[in-house]
């Protein structure tokens, strides 16, 4: 049975697909190279950590991969669609209905609450269910009595799983995470991951994780690391989890 | 491993008190010494007071109690210009978020505490070029952090930490918006220049691998510090 | 649609936590519409005033006026083909307590008719008919007069005064009179007597000063303007001045002219200044707003999205600051009526006017939308990433095109409607092209000193190295600055020297060495009692006895001065009647610059004059030029023999026209005297000269000087008034582009505090770079501002320019100091605060 859940996997397009990407940028002491090329298969469902020194364009090709920033050149497509090419507002219509995104820093909204903050991306997906998914959604984060409360009153734990709760309330075919538990402590970390895990399960999403720490790399299927805008190493990690036998691998990507 | 000289501290800390506004007491009766040239870590969880106690003892909070000393000199009875003379002459931070001024060079940037001493302007760029090669940074000098990454700031903000020869340098988190590789070997850099400066250090980090560096490493609870074996 | 839905529910909930980030948006909108509300208002008060009142004003649809003469009978049949007519006659005076005729005073008396007033109604005190109050019997005649006649001579009503050689019963004293306007300038109060009373006061002498008025209510449908042809046709040139209702009181026209032009400037202004200040408030607004707008675009928010969510907040703010300056700009005629009423010398009535209050709504909204849609517009595009990262320099990629278009069009909307609707279009469309002119040079002037700064070599001094980085910081506010305070110092500069021109130019009017006494209408056989008279004071200078009579200017070389071309700042002398002397020999206090000295003593030939020299410039003339005058009907020939500097302020009066004797001589016509006595003889030589010559009208000069300096005073505190507003407006466009850069300074402080910068060494810092851009600022307001009241000194006012270095002075220091002020009070805030918050990881 779970093979045949792999090559079903196998058989659906990527969800994450980048084609020899550049990136560019203006500073002061003149252009900067932040990506030189970077190419990349994620297959749907995988959890992918990215892993590299400061510099090394990690969040910055997660910017791009999330449709947030454009590339110089190289193809991107995300979800079965194309991204190269579409203009601003088509890369929004395309973040609310296929990508959740989690920020270090949270970025919540100051002026709604946890409830309107959640539902923001149904709202804008038009959705007349909103509001009840979105309290639904914080539930499941285990916040269902802070509904009313504005981040300013949140702990940062507590904000933080307000945005991954934000994060999967459309159930979006691609998850990502740039420094998830950057601005928290040790044990409110955890946490974090452990939620961000188990509700990426509950919805199938597929992962995209960009972190510092080896140890929260470890727990994704797949770590890539990431050196002067280049990914130079692409491991392959067999989940061992006594009792269930051998999983068929996924196809590595290049 | 140096050992402490207990006659005359860098630094000296006496039953020292902090609550936070809203009542909470941070810690009660806290003692610390630090010799000069000693490298100590604080550790502890967040919340527990690290920084708070690094504002103390940097002249930038009061107490609620308790007293604090540099090179002897007591900082309670002086108003908030004199602390901040004493902060130029002997103290040098570093900052988890660099903190570097973003509309000057990295030059300019290093130059501030000199600049702020008094001293000449070419004078002041001069030592400042210079300490930034020390830092691995040389011919950058004109450049505008901007264009810099996360391990090339916390250089620029070493090299600014330590250009007035201060007796002691307060750390908070230095590596903590890094990654482990360039963690890493800002610590290395961070720990040569400072055994070559003999300042004292104190840095407050829940990195294990940062405490590693410092010759004594310290635990932050409520109830003040004690030291901390494992690793 | 569904984007608005949405948009507006985002925007509610942003709006939820209160308008606190909003003031300074709020309070520029509400000041700047206040402004054009205001002024619209006032305006229009006075023109309504002006044009309802016409007809009252003149007194009559029609209005005939000359010196000397009444008119004659077949005038008299011409004036009543038309409709009914009322006759006055009008002339200073001396009126004096009957029982004391030591107490005398000057007054302004008028002789009315039986038929006056054709329109509306004399309201006398007690109450009574007009003609009642002054009817004569066969003892008494009596009169009304106003109270401050009254207050000075110290009677009351049913006292008797004493006119030329008759004594007037007090019937009633004036409460108003229909023709006349309050306030404005007067050498004496008025005094009504009937035609009969001013014959019996026997001051009707030839070649004494009367005029005669003759006011005309048409029965029919006829148009001023054929009657106006009519008179040309029927009647010499020159010989009669005529008024129609639709041009009633020209000097009150005139004034209402210049003060709605006046006020036109304030309001535009304050509108531009507070316009500025909003768009930063706007720009600030959407530089804290712009991590949450990179969140919601990440989260799949669109562009149009974002630009509804933003600008249905702003706008929302924005009507709330229009209805408020919509309130205080609909108050403000009545507050001008309540405190200063009494003295405009115009009429006006005082309402609530819903036109110019639409207008100033309109305005404020395009003006908004006009500020407010480039900052979104560019926010809108900026990819997420871009909003994330923490930028300090802003973007420059411009809005969509569409975007670009609405903006431009909203202050183009603005330009056209202020110069339709205006009463004075190419008034306001040059102060347009002038306000623009003043942001480029202001806006070349702050890039020139970012360029400089930029340029400076090394400096010892470390705080001023700091204070020049910060200005030039990208990002920086300094440019804005330079402009919001540079705009508001221009104005302030402009109408400061405008009034300390205007003040200048009237001083310049008044004799600066001025004669204790003028004495007007000495008859010709008591020229020499009276010069004995007056000259037994020993303590008597300057005495002057002159023949005066009153001609007009009529033709310039044979081509009547309509047609003539003549220079804007001579024009005054063809206006109306001038005084007009003759001499045998050179007067003493002449100068003559051209031509010989003066005609022999003994010429009796054509008619010479010794002509001023800057009018003749003016008119295009030289010496043997011929001017032509119309004296008392007649025209008379002159040729220009010599041309005189006159300089203006060493003569009581002044005579452009001085002629040879032959012909003008030859009118009936009396003298004009002036003396300096100590002041310890003035009270004595008053008397004296009333008790002997009663006829005689005697102006204490001192007192009308004193009542213009009155005028003066009064018309600089409505300026002073009115350049607060402005200021007002500048003052918060500074705070706001202070406020602009302050989250930025208060992270440098604090970081260098850390390092351990004292807050006295902060505040040298501070001190250095605000006093530099108000240094700056002040400068160029001072040359903008400098520049643009020449430009209305000579254009707008028709007067000479005064250039006054103090003015400058102070302006360029006072915006210096309010800027340090404002830029220190919020450093401090900034150092106050406690580091450890700022520092912490963001």
């Amino acid at each position: 049975m779970q093979e045949r859940d792999a090559r079903e996997q196998a058989a659906k397009p990527p969800s994450i697909l980048l084609e020899d990407l550049r990136l560019t940028l203006a500073s002061a002491a003149g252009p900067v190279n932040i990506l030189n090329g970077v190419s990349l298969t994620v297959a749907r469902g995988e959890a992918v950590a990215l892993l590299g020194p400061s510099g090394s364009g990690k969040s910055s090709l997660l910017m791009v991969a999330a449709g947030l920033e454009t590339p110089t050149a190289g193809r991107v497509s995300v979800a079965g669609r194309v991204l190269s090419g579409l203009g601003e507002d088509a890369l929004a219509r395309f973040r609310r209905e296929h990508v959740g995104i989690v920020f270090q820093s949270f970025h919540l909204i100051p002026t709604m609450t946890a409830l309107e903050n959640v539902a923001v991306p149904l709202e804008l997906l038009g959705r007349s269910d909103a509001f009840a998914r979105a309290e639904d959604a914080l539930l499941h984060v285990g916040l269902q009595h802070r509904l009313e409360h504005y981040p300013g009153q949140l702990s940062g734990g507590e904000q933080q799983r307000v945005a991954l709760a934000r994060a999967i309330v459309h159930e979006p075919e691609v998850l990502f995470a740039d420094e998830p538990t950057g601005n928290l402590d040790g044990a409110t970390g955890t946490a974090i991951v452990d939620l961000l895990f188990s509700l990426r399960a509950r919805v199938g999403a597929t992962l995209f994780l960009v972190t510092h720490e080896e140890a929260l790399a470890q727990r994704c299927d797949r770590t890539l690391r990431m050196k002067d805008g280049l990914i130079v190493a692409d491991t392959l990690i067999l989940p061992r989890i006594a009792g269930e036998g051998d999983h068929a691998q996924h196809g590595g990507g290049g | 491993m140096r050992t402490p000289s207990p006659a005359s501290p860098l630094l000296s800390v006496t039953s020292l008190k902090k609550s936070v506004p809203g009542g909470r007491v941070l810690f009660d009766g806290l003692d610390m010494a630090v010799a000069p040239g000693e490298f100590v870590a604080i550790m502890g969880e967040s919340g527990a007071g690290k920084s708070t106690l690094l504002n103390l003892i940097a002249g930038l909070d009061t107490a609620d109690s308790g007293s604090i000393a540099i090179r002897g000199t007591v900082l309670d009875g002086l108003d908030d210009d004199a602390r901040t003379k004493l902060r130029l002459a002997a103290i040098g931070f570093v900052f988890q978020a660099f903190h570097i001024l973003p509309h000057l060079t990295l030059a300019q940037n290093v130059a501030l505490p000199l600049v702020l001493q008094h001293m000449k302007a070419r004078e002041a760029e001069e030592r400042a070029h210079a300490m930034l090669a020390s830092a691995g940074l040389s011919g950058r000098g004109n450049d505008f952090p901007r264009a810099l990454s996360g391990g090339e700031l916390q250089r620029v903000a070493i090299a600014r930490a330590l250009v007035h020869k201060p007796a002691l340098i307060l750390a908070d988190e230095p590596t903590g918006n890094l990654d482990p590789e360039t963690a890493a070997r800002i610590l290395e850099l961070f720990a040569t220049a400072v055994r070559e400066s003999g300042a004292g250090v104190l840095l407050v980090t829940h990195s294990h691998v940062a405490a590693a560096v410092a010759d004594r490493t310290l635990l932050l609870a409520r109830s003040g510090l004690r030291e901390h074996d494992g690793r | 649609m569904n984007a608005f839905a949405l948009a507006l529910r985002f925007a509610r909930r942003e709006l939820r936590s209160g308008l606190a980030g909003f003031r300074i948006f709020l309070a520029a909108l509400t000041l700047g519409v206040a402004a054009i509300a205001g002024v619209g208002s006032l305006g229009e008060a006075f023109l309504t005033g002006l044009s309802e009142q016409g007809r009252t004003l003149l007194g009559g649809d029609v209005r005939l006026q000359r010196m000397y003469e009444p008119a004659g009978e077949a005038e008299r049949k011409f004036l009543a083909s038309y409709g009914r007519i009322t006759e006055s006659a009008a002339m200073r005076s001396m009126a004096a307590d009957a029982k004391d005729q030591t107490k005398r005073t000057l007054i302004e008396l008028r002789a009315v008719d039986r038929s006056y007033p054709l329109l509306g109604e004399t309201v006398v005190s007690p109450a009574m008919p007009l003609q009642t109050a002054i009817s004569c019997d066969t003892q008494t005649c009596g009169t009304a007069v106003e109270a401050a006649l009254l207050a000075r001579l110290g009677l009351k009503v049913g006292d008797t005064i004493h006119i030329g050689s008759s004594d007037f019963l007090v019937r009633a004293q004036i409460v108003s009179e229909p023709d006349r306007i309050s306030g404005g300038f007067t050498l004496g109060p008025h005094v009504l007597v009937g035609m009969d009373g001013l014959q019996r006061a026997g001051l009707i002498t030839p070649g004494s000063l009367i005029n005669y008025a003759y006011r005309v209510a048409f029965a029919g449908n006829a148009e001023p303007k054929d009657f106006r042809n009519e008179v040309a046709q029927k009647f010499p040139r020159g010989v009669w001045e005529v008024n129609d209702r639709d041009n009633a009181l020209p000097q009150v026209r005139r004034f209402v002219e210049q003060a709605t032009m006046f006020l036109t400037l304030v309001g535009l202004t304050a509108l531009i200044v507070a316009g500025v200040g909003a768009g930063q408030a706007v720009e600030a607004f959407l530089e804290r707003r712009r991590v949450t707008i990179a969140t919601l675009k990440a989260m799949g928010a669109e562009g149009r999205h974002i630009f509804l969510i933003y600008l249905t907040q702003i706008m929302a703010v924005a009507s709330v600051g229009i209805v408020l300056g919509l309130i205080l700009g609909a108050a403000f005629p009545f507050a001008v009526q309540h405190l200063a009423g009494d003295a405009i010398p115009a009429p006006a009535h005082y309402a609530l006017y819903p036109g110019p209050l639409l207008l100033a709504a309109l305005f404020g909204a395009l003006a908004a939308l006009g500020f407010a849609v480039p900052p979104l517009a560019r926010a809108r595009e900026i990819a997420p990433a871009g909003l994330f990262r923490d930028l300090v320099s802003p973007s420059s990629r411009q809005g969509r095109w569409p975007y670009r278009l609405t903006a431009a069009g909203a202050f183009a909307a603005i330009a056209a409607l202020s110069v339709l609707l205006s009463p004075y279009p190419w008034f306001n469309l040059a102060f347009l092209g002038g306000t623009i002119g003043v942001l480029i040079v202001l806006r070349l002037i702050a890039l020139g000193v970012r360029w400089g700064i930029a340029r400076v070599p090394r400096r010892r001094s470390q705080s001023l190295r700091l204070a020049l980085a910060n200005l030039t910081r990208p990002g920086t506010p300094a440019a804005g600055i330079i402009v919001a305070l540079g705009l508001g110092l221009t104005l302030l500069s402009t109408v400061t020297l405008i009034q300390g021109t205007v003040e200048a130019q009237i001083e310049d009017q008044l004799p600066s060495r001025s004669p204790s006494f003028l004495f007007v209408d000495i008859q010709k056989d008591q020229a020499d009692a009276f010069s004995k008279r007056v000259q037994s004071f020993g303590t008597n200078t300057d005495f002057s006895l002159t023949p005066m009579l009153r001609a007009r200017i009529v033709k310039l070389k044979g081509v009547p001065t309509e047609k003539a071309t003549i220079a804007a700042d001579s024009r005054w002398a063809v206006n109306g009647d001038r005084n007009l002397t003759y001499s045998a020999s050179k007067p003493n206090n002449a100068r003559v610059v051209e031509g010989p000295q003066w005609w022999p003593a003994e010429y009796s030939g054509p008619t010479l004059v010794s002509f001023d020299k800057d009018l003749a410039k003016g008119m295009g003339l030289k010496i043997g030029d011929t001017i032509t005058i119309s004296l008392l009907g007649r025209e008379i020939d002159l040729r220009i023999f010599n041309l005189r500097d006159i300089d203006f302020r060493n003569a009581g009066l002044n005579f452009i026209l001085t002629v040879s004797p032959g012909i003008v001589d030859k009118a009936p016509h009396a003298f004009f005297s002036s003396v300096r006595v100590a002041p310890a003889d003035e009270d004595a030589l008053f008397s004296a000269v009333s008790g002997s010559f009663p006829n005689v009208t005697v102006v204490r000069v001192k007192e009308t000087l004193a009542q213009v300096g009155e005028m003066l005073a009064t018309l600089a505190r409505g300026i002073e008034i009115a350049s607060l507003i402005t200021i007002l407006a500048g003052v918060l466009v500074l705070a706001g582009a202070i406020a602009a850069g302050h989250r930025a300074r208060l992270y440098d402080a604090v970081v260098l505090k850390v390092l351990g910068a004292t807050r006295g060494r902060l505040a040298v810092v501070y001190v250095i770079e605000y006093g530099l851009l108000g240094a700056f600022a002040g400068l160029a307001a001072a040359i903008a501002g400098a520049t643009a009241a020449w430009a209305v000194a000579h254009f707008v006012l028709e007067v000479p320019f005064v250039f006054q270095p103090r003015t400058l002075f102070f302006t360029i220091a006072g915006g210096s100091l309010a800027t340090l002020f404002l830029g220190l009070s919020g450093g401090f805030a900034a150092l106050a605060a406690k580091p450890a918050k700022r520092l912490r990881n963001p």
